[in-house]
């Protein structure tokens, strides 16, 4: 059955949440993408797929309103189970693609 | 003090506007609070890291980026993607989703293939956008000038009152005006005013300004209140009062201290002291625009019937009726005739009404309704263009939507995408439009505010938008509605079998090609008409230039003075001021001659008098004649190098103590003494008979000069010594003739004139020859408008019709290859289609022409000496178009002509 891949920005953000502890807000995934990353990652962007993958059910999210105080809103996500499947699929077929290749790669 | 207290300044910068404008319309608010909540955490943890400025240029990065990344995001969600349908296994949620995705693609697709294809769009775009942006901003005039009601109370009930001798028309004397006033019953108020320019004076400076002498119950009357002080009250109007006045609200704020400190003020106009009682609001009609004085008319009781010279007002009850009121008007007239016939002998003359906006309007609503005419067929011709345009890419893209519907698209899906592709170039248009219409009107209330009355009221207001958006949905509905009608129509199957290449019986589908040839002809029909409107007002516009103003104009200075009534009452105070200017000016250096007289050629005189011939009464029940009256002092003639025809000029002894003398023009010598000497004719001044008066005796015949106006043929005028004139003559133009160019000794007479009297300021500093030609600033103004309309026509019927040919060529190329394969000489090929496209240019010049004929009766008021159907500029115009299109035919035939048969047959 054809199935869509994960685009590897959406591997990203689903990966930094499970280094988060499995359940992250946004801020706390560009901070957390950036430090492992190196590069200066857009809000929006995240936001966008944040927001897709939520489409896709590969997240759920629940609003925290703690901050009534601060005025901030902070919506949480959580990887679904199909999300995990996912991502363990492509980890494997990546996996299998890179058999061998260290190799080669260490000649380049 | 925690680390969580926040300061103002410890908040992020606001987003900017388009950005807050664009989260707004892409975010629901849950999310837009969320995605400003996290900018601004995230923001906070940068300043703590990296300082404030890497802080604020990190949020201005990604604020940046929002805008565009969220359409994008809106954009690829908008297309459907084929693994939900997969995933899911419902086809789609909803058929509004779809629809509205649909719609996006379509956009996407659509600004695709504009930017594709640069020039056709801009072309479009352009074309349409000046077509509705033009048509709009004169809309906005016609509105404000014709269509809204003038801004008064119950403007309905306004007419003004006047004296009507056909064929002239005057003013109220104020013996009239005060009969009227205590006969008449079917007006709730009549009111009176007198414009008048005065010169204001304060400390050593002088300035005229202009206002009006009204009664006290001019304000009630149009329902006016002034925004401070009160209006008149009727002891104001009582001679003798202490003089009041109402000023303007820029009067009084340039003036008089502001518009509180106004009021109680004296204020010294033409030597007199006024007590400033009111200061109207900012926004006033156009009775009072540009008026910066509004003084209380004392007139006394007269001791004869003229002269005529109040412009009367009245307010109808809202029980009366239009002919009851009339005919009452009538009825006073003939009444109150018998008391004056000592000194009015006009039995004929009565009095009528017209509506008042009629007087504001005057005759501009003619030229603004011809204007409106001409940008209007401007955008029928633009439009067109664009619908041509637009016709021949849905031909040549027949294929590819062929193989759309093929793969199942509907018919209604076709369209749609048609339609959102120009409903795309509408809007581009619009938005044009829209900026176009904005500097029309900046302009129209800027410069046109000499030529367009109401120009106050002119602006983008309800009306003009209306406007503006139904003339953006008709040109989207012919532009863009036509060709997709026709693109979604197309033969798919004989599109996909043909291969989109040419072939006789698969040149593209006929219908197209026949709406494309009706195309071009109706712009022609509508290009005619402009062109020869344009063909006539130049012209006519020539043959004003070439009119003889009878005198030699050139380095002669005018400048206007006028003496107040306050320090020259006695009339020998008034001839010693003017005796000893003109000899004083005279003697400066580089002055040839000096003259004053009461009015200035070409279009300014002050007095219409009538007059009775003692050989040739006036038939009873017949008007007298009446033409223009001047008082000049003797060197007038000279000074200004009009020939004296038969007789003398005046002396220095044509004075007050003198017999009545006076100089009559050609015209007059003509009208009145055909094949006889005018020179000691004998007439009685219009209010005198016999019994009242000496005659006046001519004296001299001098050569034609134009005071109503180049345009108008004169009916004769009649100069009287400026000393000797039934009107004492206080204010008068100074004539300074100089051997070179004459405003260089403005600064000596501008001195001399100081010396004579401080407060007395000149106006209306101007050369003959500049009068000459301002005087011709309407017509200029009108021609250049309708022949630059006529050019951007001819421009874009000629582009209609090269795009027309080029495409046939294109088209048959194959069949011309074959033709010349068979021994058709490039000649035979050049002749057959300068043929095809020449008929279409005749027939649509032919209706074209046919139209004009029709139209151009219409603005036959403005023509000088040219004919509605003037034969010559028909042909020329005809010969014109002929030419153009001739040449714009010839390019693609002998590109046509020179088809190598070998290589378009190989190409098959």
């Amino acid at each position: 059955m054809p199935r869509e891949m994960l685009g590897e920005f959406e591997h990203q953000v689903l990966l930094a949440i499970l280094r988060l502890g499995g359940e992250a807000y946004s801020v706390s995934v560009v901070l957390e993408l950036e430090e492992r990353t190196g590069r200066e990652i857009s809000q929006a962007a995240v936001f966008i797929v944040l927001r897709r993958l939520e489409e896709k059910r590969l997240l759920t999210s629940r609003m925290d309103n703690m901050v009534e105080e601060t005025g901030r809103v902070r919506r949480y996500f959580k990887p679904t189970s199909d999300a995990l499947r996912r991502l363990k699929e492509s980890r494997r077929t990546l996996d299998r693609l890179w058999e061998g290749l260290d190799a080669t790669l260490e000649q380049a | 003090m925690g680390s969580d207290m926040r300061t103002p300044s410890d908040s992020p910068p606001r987003p900017p506007l388009y950005v807050r404008w664009i989260l707004r319309l892409l975010l629901n608010r849950d999310d837009r609070h969320m995605v400003t909540s996290d900018l601004s955490e995230l923001y906070e943890h940068r300043r703590a890291r990296d300082g404030d400025r890497a802080a604020a240029a990190w949020l201005r990065r990604q604020l940046a980026s929002y805008p565009y990344r969220l359409l994008a995001d809106r954009l690829r969600r908008a297309a459907p993607s084929p693994a939900r349908y997969v995933r899911t296994g419902e086809p789609d949620s909803n058929r509004a989703g779809e629809s509205v995705r649909n719609l996006f693609r379509d956009l996407r697709h659509s600004v695709r293939s504009l930017v594709r294809t640069p020039a056709l769009s801009a072309t479009i775009v352009a074309t349409v956008g000046l077509g509705i942006g033009a048509t709009a901003a004169i809309f906005s005039v016609i509105n404000a000038v014709l269509l809204q009601p003038l801004p008064y109370s119950n403007p309905s009930q306004l007419v003004r009152i006047y004296t009507d001798a056909p064929p002239n028309r005057w003013g109220l004397s104020v013996a009239d005006y005060l009969a009227l006033d205590e006969q008449q019953t079917s007006f709730s108020h009549i009111a009176g005013y007198t414009n008048s320019t005065i010169t204001f004076n304060r400390g050593d400076h002088a300035e005229r300004v202009r206002g009006k002498f009204v009664t006290w119950t001019y304000f009630p009357l149009l329902g006016i209140s002034p925004l401070r002080g009160r209006s008149f009250s009727e002891s104001d109007g009582v001679p003798g009062t202490e003089p009041r006045v109402v000023v303007s609200h820029g009067f009084a704020s340039r003036h008089l201290d502001g518009i509180d400190a106004a009021i109680g003020k004296t204020v010294r106009f033409d030597g007199r002291a006024y007590t400033v009682i009111g200061v109207l609001p900012r926004t006033v009609g156009p009775f009072e625009q540009d008026r910066a004085f509004f003084a209380a008319a004392q007139w006394e009781a007269p001791p004869r019937r003229g002269p005529f010279f109040i412009v009367a007002l009245g307010r109808l009850r809202s029980d009366s009726e239009l002919s009851v009121a009339a005919e009452e008007l009538r009825v006073i007239n003939r009444r109150i005739f018998p008391i004056w016939q000592d000194t009015y002998q006009d039995e004929k003359a009565s009095w009528g009404m017209m509506d008042l906006k009629e007087v504001v309007v005057g005759d501009v609503g003619t030229t603004l309704v011809i204007v409106l005419g001409a940008v209007a067929f401007l955008l029928i011709i633009a439009s067109t263009n664009a619908a041509n345009l637009l016709l021949a890419r849905a031909t040549q893209r027949s294929r590819e939507l062929a193989v759309r519907a093929a793969l199942g698209a509907s018919r209604a899906r076709l369209l749609q995408h048609l339609l959102v592709e120009s409903g795309l170039l509408a809007v581009g248009g619009a938005i044009l439009g829209l900026a176009v219409t904005v500097g029309g009107i900046e302009l129209f209330t800027t410069v046109g505010a000499d030529f367009i009355p109401r120009t106050r009221e002119i602006g983008l207001n309800g009306p003009v938008l209306w406007f503006l958006t139904a003339l953006t949905a008709a040109s989207v509905l012919l532009f863009g509605l036509i060709p997709s009608l026709h693109g979604s129509k197309s033969r798919f199957d004989r599109a996909l079998r043909s291969g989109g290449r040419s072939s006789t019986d698969a040149a593209g589908p006929a219908g197209p090609r026949r709406l494309r040839r009706a195309l071009v002809v109706s712009q022609f029909a509508v290009a005619a008409p402009l062109l020869i409107g344009a063909g006539l007002l130049i012209g006519s516009l020539a043959n004003l230039g070439r009119v003889d103003p009878g005198f030699d104009s050139h380095n002669i200075l005018t400048a206007g003075i006028s003496l107040p009534a306050a320090n020259y009452s006695a009339p020998s105070d008034v001839a010693a001021f003017w005796s000893e200017a003109t000899s004083r000016i005279r003697a400066l250096p580089g002055v040839e001659a000096v003259a004053v007289a009461s009015g200035r050629p070409p279009n300014q005189f002050r007095h219409t008098n009538d007059f009775v011939l003692e050989d040739k009464p006036t038939p009873p029940g017949a008007s007298p004649p009446a033409v223009p009256f001047l008082s000049v002092t003797p060197d007038y003639f000279d000074a200004l190098g009009i020939p004296v025809i038969q007789g003398r000029v005046f002396t220095d002894r044509d004075d007050f103590a003198g017999p009545d003398v006076a100089i009559v023009d050609e015209t007059w010598a003509r009208r009145f003494f055909p094949n006889e000497s005018a020179v000691g004719r004998r007439f009685y001044e219009g209010g005198c008979t016999p019994a009242t008066c000496s005659p006046v005796t001519v004296v001299g015949v001098v050569g034609d000069v134009t005071y109503t106006g180049l345009e108008n043929p004169g009916e004769g005028t009649v100069y009287q010594p400026m000393l000797r004139g039934i009107f004492l003559e206080r204010s008068g133009y100074v004539f300074v003739r100089t051997p070179t160019d004459a405003m260089t000794v403005l600064p000596s007479v501008r001195n001399v004139v100081r010396e004579l009297d401080p407060t007395l300021p000149l106006s209306s500093v101007a050369t003959i020859d500049e009068r000459l030609a301002d005087s011709l600033d309407t017509p200029r103004y009108l021609t250049i408008l309708v022949s630059a309309f006529a050019a951007v026509a001819l421009a874009l019927s000629i582009i209609g019709i090269y795009g027309v040919m080029s495409n046939f060529v294109q088209r048959h190329a194959r069949d011309i290859g074959i033709r010349i394969a068979l021994g058709g000489t490039p000649s035979n090929v050049l002749h057959m289609i300068v043929r095809q496209g020449m008929q279409l240019v005749v027939v649509g010049m032919i209706a074209g022409i046919a139209a004009a004929l029709i139209l151009t009766r219409f603005m036959s008021s403005l023509l000088f000496e040219v004919g509605a159907t003037d034969v010559l500029t028909f042909a020329s115009v005809a010969a014109l178009m002929l030419g153009v299109a001739l040449v714009a035919c010839f390019v693609p035939a002998l590109r046509a002509a020179g088809v190598d048969p070998v290589r378009t047959l190989r190409e098959e």
